[in-house]
């Protein structure tokens, strides 16, 4: 095979691979969907990686069968922690989607920008701000002189 | 002593039952929690007043560990489960609307699983006890039913999940190294094991990952939003309560299994930038919660330089700085319940409410740091403290330290100057009530405060007393895993 | 550009995350708690499938609380997605194949579901898995006829009561004088369906929890699509 690339580096490059694509994934996305899908790829990369740390060589599943004599078994713990994490990640994304459909529904969005801008007004209207940004008061506090209309002006001058 | 894991247990039983006996018998139902978060202050009080000899180690299951998880219990600790419990009756969601049922049981699982974080001497027991109180609160802040409050709760699921993810992978590269995930065990393999850069690099993705808690510094960007749409009693909860477990959790991390300098150097940078991301923002916000917000990132800030200094006094700063800060943040956020809103509205409120603008002065001058009070006594130690290293790193933490107390005091007394000003504008916006209950929790941290003053002496040696136990890594080592004569695993 | 940068920083990452895990001896774990528990596990719990002694028995408070999590999670999306609605007209009808397919499949799913959950203590599986195959069997007719109503008042009563008997078999064991879900009964013999003391209780209990969490979640989530 390929000299240097052994079983150890592919295995620990899926895992540490797929964390890295979803945690880039969750800060680069622009759809809020996007984001928990990113979310739900990152946290099987760390489940693999939990998983990969109670591996051995040439060892069997850690079920007591009836054999002559009982072979190597993998780590068990492992095995647990993973169990608990996986069923913790469902609860989460599951929590995650339910959001989304009552953001969706109230705010018609789900892209990043526009529901935290529009998160960021809900707030500051029910707090009673204005919030000082250029969308709210484009003038800020000045105002306009108003165009007298049928003047000399307003006609381009003299003609 | 096997009965206090029911400090655990009774709130998670609870709040299974809860939506059921909340459908047959509504009183009984509303009665259930309170009864529970009640009995749960009593068990731990009773280990206080019966002079138990603390620490005790508790193997759940009768597993002993390491093998087994085993909850630890010494003054910090129990120090904290009482507060969490105590806290979980004060700002217990006693309001009544439709989902009255799932939010009592909601906050009944963040009970349970902040006593778990206080108690739990396994890490991934921690971690699982983090992900409860994680998705419990989630659940409340959502109960707001505000779109807002919908909103903010995504953007902390996913800041959360990212900790999650990145807490995973640091535990599995401990796991991976040392085999054990039991504190006390790693505690012993340490310093052979986790001293390299694989120990540094878990440790980095385990604080920033527990760091989302403890509103550390590159991950709190959900802080402002949250406690501005959750109510303000959770807010109270959540802002005084657990990030301090979550700092718990960091501190024992720090103690007992990392011991290299450059985790101490890194969160000293983090608090720092904390500190001044905190407290400028703070200065510009103008509302009441979004400002008790920032300010908090500030102070936990503050709390974090404590928590990198190497010694004991530095651990005493650091309890009274937490304890401090839980009883003026929550007492804040009580009168926030129904000071809400614009700071402008607060204008001449002095006249209609004047215990409530004697409470905020009072909060506020405790936050600065005007003696006699406790909260010039918390900073005076880490004043002394950080004076006294010798590293610049920790020069520069105290001059950051200083600039935030004279930006504190500006935007406290900003808003006391408002509060007891006489000029009536021309538009004045309506002033908002404070609900009697408010007042009185606020109160009640209010005179709790005066009473510290009074008392600064004996708290002052207790504290001191529980800081010596806390670092004496070889006494947790001795309870939890007793030597045998037949030797270690 | 920004992307850019955030996939180079990214990639960075991860290389140095790679660097830092090829120092460790894969394949040769340290085991330090592992091998002690696969040697004392037939004795002091009896369970034929290791990594089940391990999640009930020295690590039981790690699935309460895991449970708790599946709880919380239903319970908030419960209220965030708020009342059910009742338009169930506007949906359209599963066809043929989903229509007796899912009722030819119902009876096999609940076989297998039961199976993976009583069978957790002598082979992979257990009662999340089968708490989740049971909720797929529940779910599957709502897929097939939209107007179908689950009865979540009964499901929240078995949830309710699966999930106190988990706490109440770990109680008991307090009562008796041990440890909070110390695994009583007795252990009879190794690999045979009736062992493992109270383990195969505990699993049925958190497999009809999760059943009947996820269900209830899961035609939540179907029936709230329906507002608009």
């Amino acid at each position: 095979m390929i000299p240097g690339v052994t079983l150890e580096l592919i295995l620990y490059t899926t895992a540490l691979g797929l964390v890295i694509i979803g945690l880039s994934g969750v800060v680069l996305s622009r759809h809020l969907f996007r984001m928990v899908l990113a979310l739900v790829i990152a946290e099987a990369g760390a489940n693999l990686m939990l998983v990969l740390s109670g591996y051995r060589w040439e060892a069997v599943a850690p079920i007591l069968i009836e054999r002559s004599e009982q072979p190597v078994m993998v780590d068990p713990v492992p095995q647990a922690m993973v169990l608990t994490a996986i069923v913790i990640g469902v609860g989460v994304q599951a929590l995650a989607v339910s959001i989304l459909i009552r953001i969706r529904q109230r705010y018609a969005a789900l892209d990043r920008h526009d529901v935290a801008e529009k998160m960021d007004a809900e707030i500051a209207i029910t707090a009673g701000i204005r919030r000082d940004i250029s969308q709210d008061a484009p003038l800020g506090d000045r105002p306009i002189q108003p165009v007298p209309a049928h003047t000399s002006e307003s006609r381009g001058g003299e003609l | 002593m096997n009965y206090l894991v029911l400090t655990i247990a009774l709130p998670m039983l609870g709040a299974f039952l809860l939506p059921v006996v909340m459908q047959t018998s509504k009183a009984i139902g509303l009665w259930l929690g309170p009864l529970i978060l009640a009995y749960g202050c009593w068990l731990l009080a009773n280990l206080w007043l019966n002079d138990v000899s603390l620490p005790i180690s508790i193997a759940i299951g009768g597993f002993a560990a390491p093998l087994g998880i085993n909850l630890y219990i010494d003054s910090l600790a129990l120090l904290f489960a009482f507060a969490t419990q105590l806290m979980g009756l004060i700002c217990w969601p006693f309001s009544l609307n439709q989902d009255t049922a799932r939010r009592q049981s909601l906050m009944l699982l963040l009970v349970a699983a902040s006593t778990g974080l206080a108690l739990s001497g396994d890490l991934f027991n921690l971690y699982v006890f983090y992900e409860l109180a994680a998705v419990a609160t989630f659940g409340l802040v959502a109960a707001s039913n505000t779109t807002a409050s919908i909103a903010a709760t995504f953007r902390y699921l996913i800041l959360s999940g990212i900790g999650s993810v990145l807490t995973l992978l640091g535990i599995a590269l401990v796991y991976s190294q040392t085999g054990t995930l039991n504190l006390a065990h790693l505690a012993q393999l340490a310093p052979e094991l986790l001293n390299d850069k694989l120990g540094l690099t878990a440790y980095l993705l385990i604080l920033i990952g527990i760091g989302v808690k403890a509103e550390l510094f590159p991950v709190n960007a959900w802080v402002p939003e949250i406690y501005g749409t959750a109510s303000s009693r959770l807010s109270g909860f959540l802002a005084g309560l657990l990030s301090k477990l979550a700092l718990l959790v960091i501190l024992r991390l720090l103690l007992l299994v990392f011991h290299q300098p450059e985790a101490i150097q890194i969160i000293l940078i983090l608090g720092i930038l904390g500190v001044i991301s905190g407290e400028l923002a703070a200065w510009r916000a103008k509302d009441m919660r979004r400002m008790l917000g920032f300010s908090s990132i500030g102070q936990l800030g503050i709390v974090f330089i404590a928590l990198s200094l190497p010694d004991e006094r530095g651990l005493l700063a650091l309890l009274a700085l937490s304890l401090h800060h839980l009883v003026i943040k929550t007492g804040l956020f009580m009168l926030a319940d129904g000071w809400g809103g614009s700071l402008e509205r607060l204008r001449g409120i002095a006249r209609t409410s004047p215990i409530g603008a004697a409470l905020f002065t009072l909060f506020a001058l405790s936050l600065v740091g005007v003696p006699p009070l406790p909260g010039f006594w918390a900073k005076f130690t880490l004043i002394t403290e950080l004076a006294a290293q010798s590293e610049p790193l920790y020069l520069i933490g105290l001059l950051v330290f200083l600039l935030a107390t004279v930006i504190e005091t500006s935007y406290m007394f900003r808003i006391v100057a408002l509060m007891y000003s006489r000029a009536e504008l021309p538009n004045q916006p309506a002033r908002p009530h404070l609900p009697g209950i408010s007042l009185a929790t606020a109160s009640l941290f209010g005179i709790s405060l005066l009473a510290a003053t009074v008392l600064i002496a004996p708290i002052g040696d207790g504290l001191q007393a529980v800081a010596s136990e806390t670092k004496n890594i070889d006494l947790y080592i001795e309870t939890v895993l007793p030597a045998t004569p037949g030797g270690q695993l | 550009m920004r992307n850019l940068t955030g996939l180079l920083f990214a990639g960075g990452l991860g290389f140095m995350l790679l660097a830092i895990a090829s120092g460790i001896d894969f394949g040769n774990p340290a085991m330090r708690i592992g091998e002690a528990i696969q040697s004392s596990s037939p004795q002091e719990i009896g369970a034929a499938n290791i990594v089940t002694s391990v999640v009930l028995g020295y690590r039981g408070i790690d699935t309460l609380g895991e449970l708790s999590i599946l709880f919380a999670a239903a319970s908030a999306a419960g209220l965030v997605l708020g009342r059910r609605q009742t338009t169930a007209g506007t949906q359209t009808r599963g066809g043929f194949v989903l229509h007796h397919g899912g009722a030819m499949l119902f009876p096999f799913l609940l076989t297998i579901g039961f199976y993976i959950i009583f069978h957790g203590h002598l082979t992979p599986g257990g009662g999340f898995q089968g708490g989740v195959i049971l909720a797929a069997a529940f779910f599957l007719p709502l897929l097939a006829s939209p107007g179908a109503r689950l009865h979540h008042s009964i499901l929240s009563v078995i949830e309710a009561f699966a999930g106190a008997s988990f706490i109440l078999i770990g109680l008991a064991a307090l009562a008796e004088g041990k440890a909070f879900l110390q695994p009583m009964l007795n252990q009879d013999t190794l690999g045979s369906l009736i062992s493992a003391g109270t383990l195969p209780l505990l699993y049925i209990a958190v497999g009809l929890k999760v059943g009947a969490e996820l269900a209830s979640l899961l035609s939540n989530l179907a029936q709230t699509e329906s507002e608009r």
